[in-house]
């Protein structure tokens, strides 16, 4: 009996305390997978029956209450927590239980923040109130709209090492050249600065082998650098030139934020808000793009206002169904690239069916941005997770490594290293040049790695070790 | 349903009734007694039928409080059956129903015995009868979730399930540890308990099996006449651990975190506390007055007292003897019970104490009709839902508490009897009064009378509602049919 008891303690991963404060779709995905990553949850909302949806589900305990209070956070743990995350409704209160927490306890704390106003002193108040981590999804969700809004070719791109690699996800069209093509064979016959990282063909996901033959309809990682990718994309005959002007729906924070973006970089956007209060906010907060006022989701306007022409089109209400149905109609009557934001809704193998081509989450974009902070938290200082992104629904992991100590790994050639199964080393970074791995590369302290795994739950470097 | 999943809790509860079994396999080999192959045949039949039901892992683990409460309940009687193998077996109750029925007396801790005489019976067979009241006071399940590693949040759903009281808290974010806290507090507090037993002079054998039924509220003695033979330093420490043992232990948790004012400060320990040194005071002095006194009287009655409002059982005299308001007033506090989230029975002092805050709450909305009011516990506003849940638990008991009284009255005994007899089941404590007291038994009841009291004393311990789920024609219904699984 106490030989089961010791080996059991054993094999609980050493977890963190975590209090999470605000139950809502951001606070139950965080639940869901930072539970899932094995750390001691505490989560606290005013709303009793929000508290008791979470506890019902996942092995958390729940405690009913403001989380700004001081006896709320001593009730829930504040002493001997790790990190504290706010992720409540209301922007101030997310600052002010940090703020108290780092006072009450010797905690971490990562707020939402996400009203425009304190965007642009966002760095300032991190420091500040000593914050590990201000997290905006409106905003993460608008910088990842903008970039497949750059390359539109793209159903979705991930950056890593501070933009200089991106990871590309492309649908092979029919009677593309690498319809029938062999991995190996590429690298030969168009560029050997890729590197195909998974492949997606029906409801499988595999990282390939150099036998692997690609074929239409797959979908297809690709990790590059920012010019060589492009560069891959030309070659194969896919367009690469961004979007001239795009039409968004509905005027909320993401909106502004995207607009803010590709009015930047000289996009045209037009703009759909039916409020006439918010679109003369609009008006002045965003000068150059055209706000229309009227119903978005209705057909005749969106005709009047050229849907049929333009080059992209972001239904960004805050309704997912609405969304959904726009970017079929939208789908239907134009070529414009569209894409989808969905916040809440969950019907995966649905949504998969409809064949949305980019959809966009919010509420993971956050998460994975929560979870690498996290796992870096939980790692030894040899390492640290810098980013992670999860793929085809959780089951493919990219994870960026900086290498910090020399180890067994460092300074051999990987064809030495012995490597799990279903891992691939897809891109090294080293003093801002960006190297797509061969065998005789090797890995040296400084850099920072880029790993594509069907494991989950790596936190150090070492863990890609057989 | 998720069928396979209950399949799964079912064959890790006969695994670990196999290992546990062990313990009286080690007594009959210590005493030499004949019965160690009676043990270890049980032990092999547990853990065979154990291994078969968990040899394929669900695919989905993933199940609800509807799951937990069938798996709870069904656990419960499948352990009770096997555990009452030994009993047949070894010949020391040769019939099914009454080893059934001294099984679940023993793992409802209530301590209701058929036997007659209990100094005839071999050691290991005591024992076993006494370790069963320790296994279920915590509860096996509660066991299960903190030895057997069980992913899913979904776990909480059997502590719900199997812990005592209106609703049930975490201690630690995780089911496990909590789970695991609450074990090591009890395995310390009846290591204590035997510890201090044996440096008063009891033998280690009887301070083992009386603190086995001391920790689970239990009440099955190894002598005829309970403790009443001990010495009053073994009496007072008895009884002093029964009470202690009625405390609902979030509030050792406290303690063990040198959170004393939290400790000191719940309500319902208060309450309970009140109550059980009240109503001894009372009864003292109605037992001197009546002139039936003696030297020890407090002794004696903060004993009874002591061990009929945990629901333990044990006694150290006759009460059936004393006035009639020291009766009634035992047998009000036979219905009040222990603390929730305690190895205790009944109704709960929690429940009480949220049904007489709505009775003054009721009365206060007639003078002030608009007024609003949420009924406080321990500084927190209480849940509509949890109120309603006391209310339906009280109404619930007293229905099933009168049916029962009804069907055992068929036997042609005396209303006091009957009574105190199915209380006494109901509510976990063991002996009642007259044909049910301290010095009489169970046994003379017709089998039909037996079956409804076994039925009383699981219900009674899993708290009504995931027993009486079983007869829920829609749960049989899910768990016949293989598509909803």
């Amino acid at each position: 009996m106490f030989e089961r008891w010791k080996k059991t303690a054993k094999q609980t991963p050493k977890g963190l305390n975590i209090i999470i404060v605000g139950c809502g779709k951001v606070g139950a995905t965080l639940t869901e997978q930072l539970c899932r990553e094995g750390h001691d949850i505490a989560v606290v909302d005013k709303s009793a029956s929000r508290v008791q949806a979470l506890t019902d589900m996942y092995d958390v305990m729940g405690v009913v209450g403001n989380g700004a209070s001081y006896s709320v956070q001593m009730e829930a743990g504040i002493e001997k927590a790790d990190l504290i995350i706010s992720v409540t409704d209301s922007d101030e209160l997310n600052l002010l239980t940090c703020t108290v927490a780092k006072r009450v306890g010797h905690c971490e704390a990562i707020a939402r923040v996400r009203n425009p106003d304190y965007s642009d002193e966002i760095n300032y108040l991190q420091e500040r109130l000593e914050l590990a981590m201000i997290i905006n999804p409106e905003l993460e969700a608008a910088n990842e709209i903008a970039r497949v809004l750059y390359l539109p070719a793209a159903l979705s791109v991930n950056t890593f090492a501070r933009g200089l690699a991106e990871m590309v996800r492309i649908k092979i069209p029919e009677g593309n050249v690498l319809d029938g093509h062999s991995l190996a064979a590429l690298g030969k016959s168009i560029t050997k600065d890729i590197l195909v990282c998974a492949v997606e063909r029906g409801n499988e996901v595999q990282i390939p082998g150099g036998n692997f033959i690609l074929r239409s309809g797959d979908v297809v990682s690709f990790i590059a650098s920012a010019r060589d990718s492009a560069e891959f994309l030309e070659k194969i005959g896919i367009q690469t030139h961004r979007v001239k002007d795009a039409l968004l729906i509905g005027g909320g924070k993401s909106s502004y934020y995207l607009a803010k973006q590709l009015l930047e970089v000289g996009i045209g956007v037009k703009i759909i808000e039916s409020r006439q209060e918010r679109c003369e906010e609009l008006s002045v907060l965003l000068p150059r793009a055209i706000i229309i006022n009227g119903d978005g989701t209705r057909e005749e306007l969106l005709k009047e206002e050229g849907l049929e022409h333009v080059e992209a089109f972001v239904p960004l209400t805050g309704i997912d169904e609405e969304n959904i149905l726009l970017t079929l109609h939208a789908k239907e009557v134009s070529r414009a690239k569209v894409i989808t934001k969905i916040n809440r809704i969950t019907f995966h193998d649905v949504l998969a069916r409809l064949d949305l081509g980019s959809v966009v989450y919010p509420k993971y974009i956050t998460a994975e941005a929560i979870i690498a902070y996290v796992r870096a938290l939980t790692a030894s200082r040899d390492s640290n997770v810098e980013t992670l992104y999860h793929m085809f629904d959780h089951r493919v992991e990219a994870i960026e490594f900086r290498v910090r100590k020399e180890s067994e790994l460092t300074g051999r050639p990987l064809k030495e290293v012995m490597l799990k199964d279903n891992l691939l080393i897809a891109c090294i970074h080293r003093s801002g040049q960006i190297i797509i791995p061969g065998g005789d590369d090797c890995i040296m302290p400084g850099d920072t790695v880029i790993i594509v795994t069907t494991h989950t739950g790596f936190y150090d470097i070492q863990d890609i070790i057989g | 349903m998720n069928r396979s999943m209950i399949r799964y809790i079912l064959g890790w509860v006969l695994k670990i009734e196999a290992v546990l079994m062990l313990l009286p396999c080690a007594t009959a080999v210590i005493y030499q007694e004949k019965e160690i192959t009676t043990f270890l045949i049980v032990t092999a039949l547990c853990a065979a039928c154990g291994f078969l039901l968990t040899l394929k892992k669900p695919d989905n683990t993933v199940f609800y409080l509807k799951e937990g409460c069938m798996a709870t309940a069904l656990s419960w009687i499948v352990m009770s059956l096997f555990g009452c193998l030994p009993f047949i077996i070894s010949g020391a109750i040769p019939s099914f129903t009454d080893a059934l029925f001294e099984t679940i007396s023993g793992f409802t801790t209530t301590g209701a015995t058929i036997l007659a005489d209990v100094e005839i019976l071999p050691h290991s067979i005591l024992l076993w009868r006494s370790f069963t009241h320790w296994i279920g006071g915590m509860g096996v399940l509660v066991f299960l979730l903190a030895v057997v590693p069980m992913s899913g949040g979904s776990n909480m759903n059997l502590m719900k399930a199997e812990s005592p009281g209106p609703s049930v808290g975490k201690l630690v974010p995780r089911v496990r540890i909590t789970a695991r806290i609450l074990y090591y507090i009890y395995i310390g507090m009846t290591i204590t308990q035997i510890v201090l037993m044996v440096l008063g002079g009891a033998p280690l054998f009887d301070a083992v099996t009386i603190s086995f039924g001391t920790a689970g509220t239990g009440g099955f003695g190894i002598r005829n006449d309970s403790i009443a033979g001990y010495s009053p330093y073994i009496q007072w420490l008895v009884a002093v651990f029964m009470a202690l043992f009625g405390v609902n232990f979030n509030a050792y948790y406290f303690m063990l975190y040198r959170k004393w004012k939290k400790a000191f400060s719940m309500e319902e320990v208060r309450y309970y506390l009140l109550i059980m040194f009240g109503v001894t005071g009372i009864i003292t002095i109605d037992v001197l007055r009546a002139s039936l006194g003696t030297g020890h009287t407090v002794r004696d009655v903060f004993f009874q007292v002591s061990s009929l409002m945990t629901s333990t059982g044990f006694s150290t005299l006759d009460y059936d003897i004393w006035p009639v308001t020291s009766k009634t007033l035992l047998v009000m506090t036979m219905f009040v019970g222990a603390c929730a989230g305690s190895t205790g029975g009944g109704i709960k002092v929690s429940r009480f104490v949220i049904l007489l805050k709505t009775m003054k709450k009721e009365m206060s909305s007639y003078m002030y009709p608009k007024s609003i009011r949420k009924i406080r516990m321990e500084g927190k506003p209480v849940e509509h839902e949890v109120v309603r849940a006391v209310n339906v638990f009280f109404i619930t008991f007293m229905m099933l508490f009168a049916l029962s009284i009804l069907i055992v009255s068929f036997d042609g005994k005396d209303m006091t009897s009957n009574f105190t007899g199915v209380l006494a089941c109901l509510n976990n404590i063991g002996p009642g009064m007259e044909m049910t007291g301290p010095t009489e038994n169970f046994a003379s009841f017709s089998v039909l009378s037996k079956y409804v009291l076994m039925f009383d004393m699981l219900a009674g311990r899993l708290e009504l509602f995931p027993l009486l789920l079983l007869f829920h024609p829609s749960a049989w219904k899910q768990l016949a049919c293989r598509k909803k699984g």
